[in-house]
């Protein structure tokens, strides 16, 4: 996996994750391998677009724990285009290789934006299809244990 | 000058030139045949179409540093003219769902772009260009889109309505930039004469999904025009209007799917008329299951049969439709399989009973491959995709019916 430049989050964007009942990632998590919030994005895709900042703030959340947020250009495009399109876009989570998408083995979304939630196992955990709210994202997070339940 | 009110002159010239008849359901086996391609190393999103007179185009694009370039060539004694260019810059929208479209009749042609209008990065313009048969020329870049507003413009279909004009089909973002509340996109269309002068232009529905292709096609009753619907709670079904003596209809669903989802599937609808018998097919993915579905009407596409599942659930879509000279209906899907895809063609007879798939070619399944293109020439099926195996290329295969 290729880590891009970490920007900062905006300050207001964190404080609000963070402030969020059972934002943490659990300590069940923490001990597992990694789990992979694997989001599909085009740049085209307003939906997309819209999506980007909760799923920043999302990945800067979890960054001390062991579930990755993840992004792949659904537009195959080269590399060095790939990753300008993403700071076009304000992304700032990792973006996946052609060879690192390839060893998904996930089958391309019919739906732009699509997220998959990957076990360490690499196993299918959640399909996420079109714009996802921050509640419906911790909702999924919680019921695979990734996060707290809600208080 | 096309006058107003004269629209549609062409609707003489179809009736009075096809017969349908039953599927032939005793017909031999298929034959299949790879044609040498115009199109050079280093190109894609092609367009294969055909005019009145039963001839075969070609369009791609093809791209050297910064600059593309949309090309075309001729299918003449199944040799293809010398390619020609019809327009070139440095300032156009590449993308794999919304490329450009090349229309021909009479002698006259019609070809459009996406072409960044210099606003935000997803601003773009359809921008086209009009070949007059008699001067051998094409006009100036004419921006379809006129509103001013710098927006997303995009996924046309273009249909011949006359030997001198052209409707134009696009989804037109205008309302897109209203604040504070951002609005729908819409589908309008125009019709155009052969110099580019903007005859007439219609709100066809003001509110349709974001990203998929719309397509066109004329009936005994008049042009239709079918694309994805989208609802305030985020419902994406496939719809029609139709052009009558009253205007055009209100739209209406072809068939309630109840698809919904908050996102872009960006795989449009097809629609092919001959007469009466209008198909269309479409790409849904309702409770997960990815299928491809066939509708027909008999009606001028005032009512549609049931669908009729054409592929599924090992499909991404990516489909287009035509009808024979015979009456029945190919319709064009992408097959996903363990290791790659295959660009397939599914046969049906006019009233819709599946006749055979033909495996048609191997493709990358990916979004670099584009969207597969087909065209009906009597009871032949021209079709055009992007091969990435190696050098991205347009390649074209035919298969004949008989």
């Amino acid at each position: 996996m290729t880590v891009r430049k970490k920007w900062l989050l905006p300050h207001s964007l964190l404080v609000i994750f963070l402030m969020q009942p059972g934002v943490r990632a659990s300590e069940e998590a923490q001990e597992n391998a990694v789990w992979r919030v694997v989001n599909y994005w085009s740049e085209w895709c307003s939906p997309c677009r819209k999506e980007i900042p909760m799923l920043n703030a999302l990945s800067q959340a979890l960054d001390a724990s062991k579930v990755k947020v993840v992004g792949v250009n659904f537009d195959e495009d080269p590399r060095e285009v790939t990753l300008r399109i993403a700071d076009d876009l304000g992304i700032e989570f990792p973006i996946l290789t052609r060879e690192e998408i390839g060893n998904l083995n996930l089958r391309a979304p019919d739906v732009m934006p699509t997220t998959y939630i990957l076990t360490p196992d690499n196993e299918l955990a959640a399909t996420l299809i079109g714009l996802q709210s921050r509640e419906q994202m911790r909702e999924q997070l919680s019921r695979l244990g990734l996060l707290p339940a809600k208080q | 000058m096309i006058r107003s009110g004269s629209i549609f002159p062409l609707l003489l010239t179809v009736l009075g030139c096809s017969h349908l008849t039953a599927a032939n359901m005793e017909s031999g086996a298929p034959t299949v045949e790879r044609l040498l391609s115009p199109a050079p190393d280093n190109s894609h999103l092609s367009r294969i179409t055909s005019d009145e007179a039963g001839r075969v185009y070609l369009s791609w694009v093809t791209e050297e540093g910064a600059v593309a370039r949309l090309m075309y060539s001729q299918l003449i004694n199944d040799k293809w003219s010398e390619p020609a260019t019809i327009s070139q810059g440095s300032d156009w929208f590449i993308n794999w769902a919304d490329f450009p479209v090349l229309s021909v009749h009479a002698g006259n042609r019609v070809a459009h772009w996406p072409r960044r209008s210099g606003g935000d990065t997803y601003d773009y313009d359809v921008v086209a260009r009009f070949y007059n048969g008699e001067s051998q020329r094409w006009s100036e870049d004419t921006r379809v889109n006129t509103s001013g507003i710098e927006a997303e413009h995009g996924f046309v279909s273009m249909l011949p309505t006359g030997d001198e004009s052209t409707l134009i089909t696009w989804l037109d973002g205008r309302n897109t930039k209203q604040q504070p509340e951002r609005g729908a996109m819409t589908l309008r269309a125009a019709e155009f004469d052969a110099s580019g002068n903007n005859l007439r232009e219609w709100e066809l529905d003001r509110g349709v999904c974001d990203c998929c292709q719309t397509s066109s096609a004329m009936t005994a009753q008049g042009p239709v025009v079918v694309y994805r619907d989208r609802t305030v709670d985020e419902v994406r079904d496939t719809y029609i209007v139709r052009f009558t003596d009253d205007g055009w209809t209100e739209p209406q669903p072809v068939y309630r799917d109840g698809w919904q989802v908050a996102g872009c599937p960006v795989n449009g609808p097809a629609v092919a008329a001959r007469n009466e018998a209008v198909a269309v097919a479409w790409f849904t993915a309702k409770g997960g299951s990815p299928t491809v579905q066939l509708a027909i009407s008999s009606d001028s596409g005032e009512t549609f049969s049931s669908p009729k599942p054409v592929a599924g659930p090992d499909t991404n879509g990516r489909l287009d439709a035509v009808i024979l000279d015979n009456g029945e209906i190919v319709v064009s899907w992408i097959a996903l399989a363990d290791n790659g895809a295959k660009v397939m063609l599914s046969r049906f007879s006019a009233d819709g009973a599946f006749v055979e798939t033909v495996d048609m070619a191997g493709i990358n399944p990916s979004r670099r491959s584009g969207f597969p293109v087909i065209d009906s020439i009597d009871n032949a099926v021209y079709l055009s995709w992007t091969d990435t195996a190696g050098p991205r290329r347009v390649r074209v295969a035919r298969v004949t019916f008989e």
